[in-house]
């Protein structure tokens, strides 16, 4: 029988273990290795700018790492930070900008080699700074930025005798108009055609409809705002067309399906469909997010900052050796194929004249989404989405829905 | 001193599954429990003893205890649904079991349980979408009112239920399929014989030869519908409209892992293993002493 001796068994254990630790220890190569946890797999053109920079041979290599939404990717950030390993680097959804500071520890950019920081952030329009600027930390790149803009179902808009010379400032009077008439005209006698409009059912274009009419949702002191008269006015103006029956409030899925296959005329929502919508069924054209007649326009935009994690100083300065690159205006350009806005001061050509209208509402200046403080503040977005909802579906009055709201998200962001 | 190989073999042999249990089980069991009376993030080294607060705060939560009713409406709906109406199914496929189409029926019936929530999920809301979804073309079609479905704040919790129901009944009917088919012949036999038409051998002798399959069923399947109506939820409503088709799990879900408030989905964990506990007790001290094993 074999038999093994304590001492043969002991060695089996600590070799076992001492090849556990030594694979678990951080590689030790000329080229030092940076992870980035994204929302983007291999097929999107953020490999691509990944790519480009390897094929440079800087000395740095960097893999990029499909890790789901921004939520998927933060919760698998907790986990391995938890675990004494946070990602080297994050593509991390704005909204989660002060978790990413104050629970994450994201680094300054600063902090890591000011010099280098500042050459960096040089690339980029100073009207977008502030959007990665948490706490007095510069917290990442603004790395992919869109915004609403209207897309309008050109055969459906023609068929419905509308004028197709679209006004270059659009409000709700004009875009609410048209959908009456088209609604009239098309009604039970167009195959394709069931429904209006759809202003998209979250908390992004509700922002969008509070700030064109003057108010907040969070105001510039870090004050709910909700209870504002101009917060019910902007609501109530939001909410009016899903009441007069033209907009059936759908997920943002199903208001694609919707309007890409022809079901829906006119649709508000991320530039981004730039890249896709006018080469559809749709045949889509676009203008820009309609404002509030006789308010000055505030459009707020949504994406996301590019960031470091890396604790370690080796892992955080090759960290920057990427952030150069996605800087400069040769990373800019392959990135700017995925159709978000060139938040940078390069030359970098728009995909196409679709992306005009967001184009002008960057150049006019926009907003962050909101990003909720507090301890609770992740559960911000989703309380004032119930809340949206609720507004929408009539379960409440506008006031009563934005005083819900305001009493229900004061306990969390200012815990 | 040495050891011989066969002494420690049991230890080799048992050990992987011993330390899984311990590690998978007990330990998130324990985990929790912890969690649940603390606050901390898990990142931070900021941790504080609550007691019983984040029971409290969940307890006082709107929304918790919208998406507990929600919870008992989706149980009292789906479990005799899934133990029901998977017996009929199972019934009329096992009457034609001499027939070449049984193989088809059993089949067609099982394939939603094989697809995957992510597609099971997209094909229904495409059916469901209250713009131009499959249903409400039909509806216009032959003249009814057109339903806003899942974005219903009435039919949301019932969509996500037939959604959940049809992704998963498949699995009790096989169950109940292989129950019938373990029924000696020669009973059916001897009740023709008897002169006992087709109800009564149901009741008579079918039914009592599979109470350990039906109770076998009825305690899995609380479970099940605990754990399907997440998917279906995350996939089709996530929660909504405004917490509507919410259920416990999915409210634990949100609490953990999209809002990192670990104390409180912990606590949200605790209740719903108490409650489960308690159910599964209930469930055993009512109805195993009416399972015929014989």
């Amino acid at each position: 029988m074999f038999e093994i001796s304590r001492r043969q068994f002991m060695a089996g254990v600590a070799v076992s273990a001492g090849a556990g630790v030594m694979k678990s220890a951080p590689a030790r190569s000329a080229d030092a290795a940076v992870e980035v946890s994204s929302p983007w797999g291999a097929d999107k053109p953020f490999q691509k700018v990944v790519d480009a920079f390897n094929a440079k041979k800087l000395g740095v290599t960097v893999t990029n790492r499909f890790d789901g939404d921004y939520e998927s990717a933060i919760a698998k950030a907790v986990a391995s930070t938890a675990a004494g390993r946070p990602p080297a680097m994050m593509i991390t959804g704005w909204k989660f900008g002060y978790f990413a500071r104050r629970t994450l520890g994201v680094r300054d950019l600063r902090d890591i080699d000011p010099a280098r920081a500042g050459a960096i952030l040089a690339n980029f329009r100073p009207s977008v700074l502030p959007l990665v600027t948490i706490d007095g930390a510069v917290i990442g790149l603004p790395w992919a930025m869109s915004t609403p803009i209207t897309f309008i179902n050109s055969s459906l808009w023609r068929e419905a005798g509308l004028d197709p010379a679209l006004p270059e400032n659009p409000d709700t009077q004009w875009l609410y108009e048209n959908a009456r008439k088209l609604d009239a005209a098309l009604k039970g006698k167009h195959p394709t055609y069931r429904s209006a409009l759809a202003l998209s059912n979250n908390e992004w274009t509700s922002q969008s409809f509070i700030q064109n009419a003057g108010g907040y949702i969070i105001d510039p002191d870090g004050k709910l705002a909700l209870d504002s008269p101009e917060a019910v006015i902007g609501m109530t103006e939001y909410c009016a067309p899903a009441h007069e029956g033209l907009w059936i409030p759908v997920s943002g899925k199903e208001q694609d399906a919707s309007f890409e296959s022809g079901a829906l005329a006119i649709c508000t929502t991320s530039s981004t469909r730039a890249a896709t919508f006018p080469f559809g069924h749709a045949k889509a054209v676009t203008a820009k997010f309609p404002g509030l007649a006789g308010h000055p326009r505030r459009l707020n935009s949504g994406g996301n900052f590019l960031a470091v994690y890396a604790r370690n100083k080796e892992q955080a300065e090759a960290s920057l050796a990427f952030l150069e690159f996605c800087a400069s205006k040769e990373g800019q350009s392959i990135w700017a194929a995925v159709g978000y806005l060139n938040t940078s001061l390069h030359d970098v050509p728009l995909i196409n004249d679709f992306m005009k209208p967001a184009a002008a509402q960057l150049a006019d200046g926009l907003t962050a989404e909101t990003i909720w403080p507090g301890k609770r503040g992740l559960e911000g977005q989703e309380v004032w989405r119930k809340w949206v909802s609720r507004m929408l579906l009539k379960e409440v009055t506008v006031p009563d829905g934005l005083k819900g709201a305001h009493q229900e998200l004061d306990v969390l962001i200012s815990g | 001193m040495r050891i011989s190989l066969r002494r420690l073999a049991p230890y080799f042999f048992v050990g992987p599954a011993v330390l899984s249990v311990a590690v998978f089980l007990y330990g998130p069991l324990i985990a929790s429990a912890v969690l649940s009376v603390l606050d901390w993030n898990l990142l931070s080294s900021d941790v504080s003893f609550v007691g019983t607060r984040n029971y409290a705060a969940m307890f006082s939560s709107v929304d918790f205890r919208l998406s507990a009713w929600n919870t008992l409406l989706y149980c009292a709906i789906l479990i005799p649904a899934q133990i029901v109406l998977p017996l009929l199914l199972a019934v009329m496929i096992h009457a034609v079991r001499r027939s070449p189409l049984q193989g088809f029926y059993r089949g067609s019936l099982f394939l939603p349980t094989i697809v995957a929530y992510s597609v099971a999920g997209v094909a229904w809301s495409w059916m469901l979408n209250p713009v131009n979804g499959l249903f409400n073309e039909l509806f216009g079609y032959f003249g009814f009112p057109k339903s806003r479905w899942h974005t219903d704040p009435d039919l949301a919790l019932l969509c996500v239920c037939l959604v959940t129901f049809w992704k998963t009944f498949g699995l009790n009917m096989l169950l109940w399929l292989a129950a019938l088919a373990n029924i000696p012949p020669e009973l059916r036999e001897a009740s023709q014989l008897d002169g006992a038409g087709p109800g009564r051998h149901f009741f008579t002798i079918s039914l009592p030869l599979m109470t350990p399959t039906a109770f076998f069923i009825s305690v899995t399947t609380l479970f099940h519908v605990l754990d399907d109506i997440v998917g279906v939820i995350d996939v089709l409503t996530h929660g909504g409209p405004a917490g509507r088709s919410s259920s416990l799990l999915y409210f634990l879900w949100q609490q953990g892992l999209q809002f990192f408030q670990f104390g409180q989905a912990s606590a949200v964990a605790v209740i719903i293993i108490v409650v489960v506990l308690v159910a599964t007790w209930l469930q055993f001290r009512l109805g195993e002493n009416k399972v015929h094993y014989g």
